[in-house]
This record gives C-alpha cells, structure tokens and sequence, in this order.
C-alpha cells in the first residue's frame, strides 16, 4: 500500500506528525483507480513556513498485479490555497499541484519514488521521494508485518539538505504505522487507516 | 414409508455442505491491502466466513447457501478491491478447517 487508496467505496485517512511537517489526509475510493481527497498541513524550514488546504484527485493510472508482485503508476493533481510566511511576510496564494509516483511491493521489499510539482507564485516547492526497504519476515493476514524503511526526501526552498529517514513500518490490517528519526534527530509519525 | 423418508431427508441434510469457493488472487502481498478483499465479501449476505492466506494467495469463501457466490461477482469484488483473479474453483472443506490447516503451523 503505497497511496491514499484502497478498495472501492472505502475512506483512507492519514496523520504525519513531526517538527517540520505535519499533515491530515483523508480520502474517498470511487471506483478502484479514483479517489477524492482533501488535506491540511504545515511545513517549517529555512525561513519559510508554509500552510495549506489542498483538494485532491487521485488516480491509479496503471497496475500489475503479479502472482509475488504488484507494481504501480500513481497520479496525484491536488489544487488548493497557501499561506506563504517568509521573512515576516504572509501571503496567500493559490497553487495546483501534481505528483507523479511509482511503486513496486512484494511480501519482502517494497520500493517507492515520487515527484510532487508545487510552484506557488515565484517561489519552488517541489518534493522528490524514495523510499526502500524490507520486511523483516513473512507474516500471515492475521499478524503485525514489521518493516524497516529508508527514506530520501527533498523539498525545494524550504531546505537545502536531503532529509534521510530510518523508519520501522507496522502493518495490521487497515491500520499502517510508521515512526522514525531523521538523521538531523527530527522524530516522525505517520498513521493511516481505512474503513 | 413416511419415516424413511423423513430419515432420508435429515440425513442428507446432514451431509449437505454449505459451498466453499477458493480464489486464487494475483497481486495480494500485503496485509492491509487484502483487507479490502475480505471486508467487500463480507458486505455480501449470502457469505458465511472468509479467510485471507498471503503466503499461498488464495481466499476462501464459504457461503450460507448450497450453491456458492457466482464467479461474475467474486471476480467484480476482488477487482474493485484492485486485484485480479487467476482461478476461482469449489472445493469440499468448510473455512474452518482450511484455516486450521494452514494456521497450525
């Protein structure tokens, strides 16, 4: 599981809790390769602080579903408006967003990378995203699958560094936990669950 | 006359399986994403129990009735979960022995 949406007719939400970004997500499945969302999040870092209200479509724009396998095209087109703080300035801006994100699962490994456009005003926030890593064994539906995650984040103007983050991933069903420390100490949460 | 065929008439309806189904699911690796498998078959009245086995890639379906859950609308269901079905056979065992079988291990 890899984005926002799981089966048909069913609400994904998700809470991301850190120091310096801080998001709540919550989407509907129309069909099984659309979904509506809305979300609301805080980013801090070099001087900008940036708050926004986005509603998003989502779409599955391709799948392979192998036997040991699946393999994922998402599009992402998000619309919304920004708060914009930098240097004791606010202004707020409207903004339209697409990510473009590819993704490989297997009961063992999973694999993600992800490109978000944001250009609000004169100003580039674009995120790019790679995540890798694997499971540490096998489990049944029943039991908690425990991950250990690495991911590689940059957003443009709001830091200049690569933000790496070790993570352990906990799968029980409709519910997906992950925590890590970046390598700056910065602790993160995310959390989703489906209904 | 009458008592043999009442007798015949509860012990057939003691033999008388309620159907099982055993779908074969290509692309179920993880656990929260067959979750939605197994919640959208529940939805269906005329299912009884359902088991979920990532490590074999099949679900069973286990009916109330007799004849089982037309193929049509398992291969719908899994489909709108965002999967594929490679095979869907009946088979002569109820969910719980199936999971028995499978979870002892």
């Amino acid at each position: 599981m890899a984005a926002p949406m799981s089966y048909k007719g069913s609400n994904t939400t998700m809470i991301d809790l850190s120091q310096h970004y801080s998001k709540i997500d919550t989407s509907y499945a129309l069909t099984a390769k659309d979904a509506l969302g809305l979300k609301l999040f805080q980013a801090k870092g070099e001087g900008y602080k940036l708050t926004g209200e986005e509603f998003y479509y989502l779409r599955r724009l391709h799948r392979i579903n192998a036997v040991e396998s699946q393999t994922n095209l998402w599009l992402f087109l998000g619309a919304g408006i920004m708060d914009v703080k930098k240097n004791n300035r606010s202004d707020d801006q409207a903004y339209v967003s697409p990510t473009i994100q590819a993704d490989y699962e297997t009961r063992r490994l999973y694999i993600m990378g992800s490109y978000q456009l944001m250009r609000v005003a004169h100003d580039n926030f674009d995120t790019s995203k790679f995540k890798a890593g694997f499971s540490f064994y096998k489990t049944s539906y029943e039991e908690t699958q425990p991950w250990f995650i690495l991911e590689f984040s940059h957003t443009n103007s709001v830091s200049e560094k690569l933000e790496i983050v070790p993570t352990l991933r906990l799968i029980n069903k409709a519910l997906y936990f992950e925590a890590g420390i970046s390598t700056a100490g910065d602790p993160k949460l995310h959390l989703m669950y489906t209904f | 006359m009458k008592k043999i065929a009442y007798l015949l008439l509860i012990f057939l309806s003691l033999n008388s399986y309620a159907a099982t189904q055993r779908v074969e699911v290509m692309g179920m690796v993880c656990a929260f994403c067959a979750q939605g498998i197994e919640k959208s078959l529940q939805t269906i009245k005329d299912v009884n129990d359902v088991y979920v086995n990532l490590d074999n890639y099949f679900v069973i379906i286990e009916s109330k009735n007799t004849v089982g859950i037309p193929d049509e609308m398992i291969k719908n269901i899994i489909v709108d979960a965002g999967y594929d079905v490679k095979k869907i056979e009946t088979i002569n065992a109820s969910v719980k022995e199936i999971r028995a079988k499978y979870e002892k291990k």
